[in-house]
């Protein structure tokens, strides 16, 4: 016998507790741009961020996944923020490769649109059929050394977030 | 009212204070309070150890002491909530009572003439605080709420220092005391550093398993604080 | 191997470090109360994410066929296996049929409990752990002691040693900062040449075939999407059935975890890359017998945070390797039996049964009370020691009889002063009670 057929057969039916359904009452006075302070992006205005990066790279699809290693500050688009926790919708149809927002030294991230929870991020996000997205919540982290956070692990080492909304 | 006292067996055998002053409280609140003589152990100690099977003796000897009262009232919070989750009689386990929670809910004592004028560090034991839910608990988002405290705050002079950590377990834990030594006295150690960095005079909680042993540690380090059941505070004119 | 007990021991005969340890992780728990606190669903939050994980407990069978089918259908290698040993077999089949001798993986409890790492190395293949704590703890050699903080065990001057040995940081140098950053370029080189990457997974979702993977430091992305193919690992009890169900479980994870909003990365694998190979491994091993037990099916709805772990006064007075499994702490308790019962017949024991566990469960798994049915079924099934045997059943009948328990009682008070011996655990570092005269029923007796 397979281990599929295996597992499946041991697999008991349990007397049937139904799904809750969707979660009613999340609180909705969140405030994106604390989420970003207390995960450690920072906020730009455009002009902001012109004087601070101006040799960044928009996304291009041109470049592959280990030229990008090479980019210093790579900027792409989000498709919104969430305003509980900071966190930013990214699509690979707006990546110009899965690895970009981790492998750049520094991102800056576009955000036109705010939602203000996950539940409402999951609506929000629908039935999408993209082959790869993530929420993006900050820049790279890590405090395996005693606690002690230090920013900049494997993935970008800075984020910084233009809001546009 | 009618109340059959149960004391657990070491507090019977080592602490007998705590059962007098249970005794003398519920009768200076005008209750009629039997004390069954036979009454021995409620199974606790076999129970958390794994032999809950071997408890039908003390199961059957509880029932025989304590059958037909519809209170039971015990000073300890761990051996009420073993009654309460583990007796096989409904009837006795929806009858049992920490005593904080029979005077709390049922005599719904507002008024009490007790003086104790001395700086009191409050221990929450955790079967009454998690299992009998005689206070809030710090891990919940939930409004704060202690009986514990509300009965305190009826006594005169008295002064109530809750530790940061204010209901983090002292380490006893039944068998757990002795089987994990070293895990259960660096438990007690911490807590009692709590206390004495407070300044108080006495620890008071509501299971006298965890005072005993917080009172071993301090009499091993030599030190004057001493320990209290609650209801020698609310009993002490 | 050495019992709980005796391992705690030996932990705490470090005072400093334990003191150490205990309010490290005390403060993890403190950031955790803050977070939930400041969100008045906290509470229904858990409810609601408990609800799900029963629900997709009730129907599991079902879910996993459905999450199969969608995932193949995604373009996904879906495989099967029934325990540890089929587990490793098929993931070592997959990096032999790409022909790679050196991999990169990000946390996977999943692999830690099959002992991937070491059947893969007797096979000539090294794996490359990424998590920062995980290659600090590969480095030296030992195992994780915390799931979430894989190396809480150590202090700075620990791994600066440890790196200056293995990566060769200069000898002394125990910044953090400094050691994360050599850390970042050793496994950077790593990333970009693997052509395997192994992760785990947080949540696999029945209704779309996707598989969600968290982490802070971006070592899973960074693995996964470099590589030519990607292994994703998972115990079968990881499948929640639709996606909007990721909300309540994302809410609460990462503020369980570390007090954390939500992690920085928390990544939708839905369709293999162009040119690249996603394989799904779905592991029973125990799973199913914990299903089909009512007492500990709940266990299996654990999105391993450690908010148990970090909130056991146990636990953070005797550090996870006390607990000589890849999962420790009260929910490690739980689960370890199920897999063998006699080598963790002490887990279950290592408790004050405080409930603490309990309380700060993301999902509600009710801890406290599965170790106290743990007692029960290791005790009938006469995995006590002799001794203890004997002395509960004379317990039992002693506190079963009123005349000899008061026999024994009188007798036990008066010579209390025997026992005031270093051959009682208790007078080690604690004082014996002091025996009164009278018990209080003589006293009642004389009233």
């Amino acid at each position: 016998m397979s281990a599929r057929e295996q597992i499946l057969g041991k697999i008991e039916p349990l007397a049937e507790s139904k799904h809750p359904g969707a979660f009613q009452g999340a609180s909705e006075e969140f405030d994106f741009r604390a989420s970003l302070a207390v995960v450690g992006a920072r906020v730009m205005t455009m002009a902001e961020l012109e004087t601070e990066f101006p040799g960044r790279r928009r996304y291009d699809k041109t470049l592959d996944g280990l030229s990008l290693a090479e980019i210093e500050v790579l900027e792409i688009d989000g498709e919104f923020g969430v305003a509980e926790n900071g966190a930013i919708w990214l699509l690979e149809e707006a990546l110009p490769h899965r690895v970009a927002p981790f492998i750049c030294q520094h991102l800056v991230i576009n955000v036109k649109k705010i939602v203000p929870h996950m539940h409402a991020a999951y609506e929000e996000l629908g039935k999408v059929n993209s082959g790869f997205g993530l929420f993006l919540s900050g820049p790279s982290k890590t405090a395996d050394i005693e606690q002690s956070l230090v920013i900049g692990a494997h993935g970008a080492r800075s984020l910084t977030v233009v809001i546009h909304a | 009212m009618r109340v059959a006292l149960f004391v657990p067996c070491y507090i019977d055998q080592f602490y007998p204070q705590v059962a007098v002053a249970s005794l003398e409280l519920l009768e200076k609140l005008g209750c009629e309070v039997v004390v069954p003589t036979d009454q021995t152990c409620c199974g606790q100690p076999m129970a958390n150890s794994g032999f809950a099977s071997s408890t039908e003796g003390c199961d059957a000897n509880f029932s025989q002491n304590f059958e037909g009262f519809d209170y039971i009232v015990g000073p300890s919070g761990s051996c009420v909530l073993h009654v309460k989750e583990h007796h096989p009689s409904k009837k006795i386990r929806n009858s049992v009572y920490e005593i904080c929670e029979f005077l709390m809910d049922v005599l719904k004592v507002s008024s009490l003439n007790a003086h104790f004028p001395h700086r009191v560090g409050l221990h929450q034991s955790c079967h009454g605080q998690r299992g009998l839910h005689l206070s809030s608990m710090s891990e919940r988002n939930e409004k704060h709420f202690s009986k514990i405290e509300d009965l305190l705050a009826l006594v005169g002079g008295i002064e109530v220092v809750l530790p940061v950590r204010v209901d983090e377990c002292c380490g006893f834990g039944g068998t757990f005391c002795v089987t994990e030594e070293a895990v259960s006295v660096k438990m007690g150690q911490d807590r009692i550093k709590e206390h004495h960095a407070n300044a108080v005079s006495y620890i008071v909680g509501v299971d006298t398993s965890c005072l005993m042993h917080m009172e071993g540690i301090l009499r091993r380090q030599g030190s004057k604080v001493q320990v209290k059941h609650i209801v020698e505070i609310l009993n002490h004119a | 191997m050495l019992s709980h007990a005796e391992a705690s021991e030996n932990f705490i005969a470090d005072a400093d470090r334990t003191d150490w340890h205990d309010e490290t992780l005390w403060f993890v728990r403190e950031k955790r109360d803050k977070v939930s606190k400041v969100l008045p669903e906290w509470e229904a939050l858990r409810e609601h994410a408990s609800q799900i994980k029963d629900h997709t407990l009730a129907n599991l069978g079902e879910y996993l066929q459905a999450f199969e089918a969608k995932a193949q259908a995604n373009g996904i290698t879906v495989h099967w296996a029934a325990d540890a040993a089929e587990h490793n077999a098929i993931v070592h089949d997959i990096i032999a049929a790409q022909g790679s001798k050196i991999l990169v993986k990000s946390k996977s409890m999943l692999t830690e409990e099959c002992h991937l790492n070491d059947y893969l190395a007797s096979k000539g293949i090294e794996v490359v752990d990424t998590d920062l704590g995980e290659r600090i703890v590969q480095f030296r050699n030992e195992a994780p002691s915390h799931i979430v903080l894989p190396a809480i065990h150590l202090k700075k001057e620990d791994v600066g040693e440890t790196f200056h040995q293995f990566l060769g940081t200069p000898k002394g140098n125990k910044d953090p900062q400094f050691l994360t950053e050599a850390a970042r370029q050793h496994l950077r080189g790593h990333f970009l040449a693997s052509e395997v990457a192994i992760t785990g997974v947080n949540f696999a979702v029945a209704e779309t075939g996707e598989f969600v993977v968290c982490t802070n430091e971006g070592n899973a992305d960074m693995g996964a999407h470099l590589a030519k193919v990607h292994i994703a690992c998972m115990g079968i009890e990881k499948i929640i059935p639709k996606r909007a169900d990721l909300a309540s479980f994302l809410r609460l994870l990462a503020r369980s975890a570390t007090g954390q909003l939500i992690t920085t990365y928390t990544s939708h694998f839905h369709k293999p890359r162009e040119g690249q190979e996603i394989h799904i491994m779905l592991i029973d091993n125990g799973r199913t017998r914990q299903l089909a037990d009512p007492k500990y099916k709940n266990s299996l709805k654990c999105i391993r945070c450690a908010a148990c772990f970090n909130t056991c006064p146990v636990y953070r007075r005797s550090g996870g390797h006390s607990y000589h499994q890849p999962v420790a702490g009260p929910i490690g308790s739980i689960l370890a039996p199920n897999i063998d019962k006699k080598a963790n017949v002490d887990l279950p024991f290592a408790s004050t049964l405080c409930g603490s566990c309990s309380n700060v469960c993301p999902v509600k798994i009710n801890i406290h009370e599965q170790l106290w049915f743990w007692r029960q079924d290791l005790m009938e099934a006469g995995l006590a020691p002799v001794g203890k045997t004997i002395g509960m059943k004379l317990m039992a009948f002693t506190l079963a009889n009123p005349v000899i328990y008061r026999i024994g009682g009188s007798l036990l008070r008066r010579f209390a002063g025997l026992l005031n011996t270093r051959l009682n655990p208790w007078y080690k570092q604690r004082e014996m009670p002091v025996a009164p005269q009278e018990s209080f029923q003589e006293w009642y007796k004389k009233r």
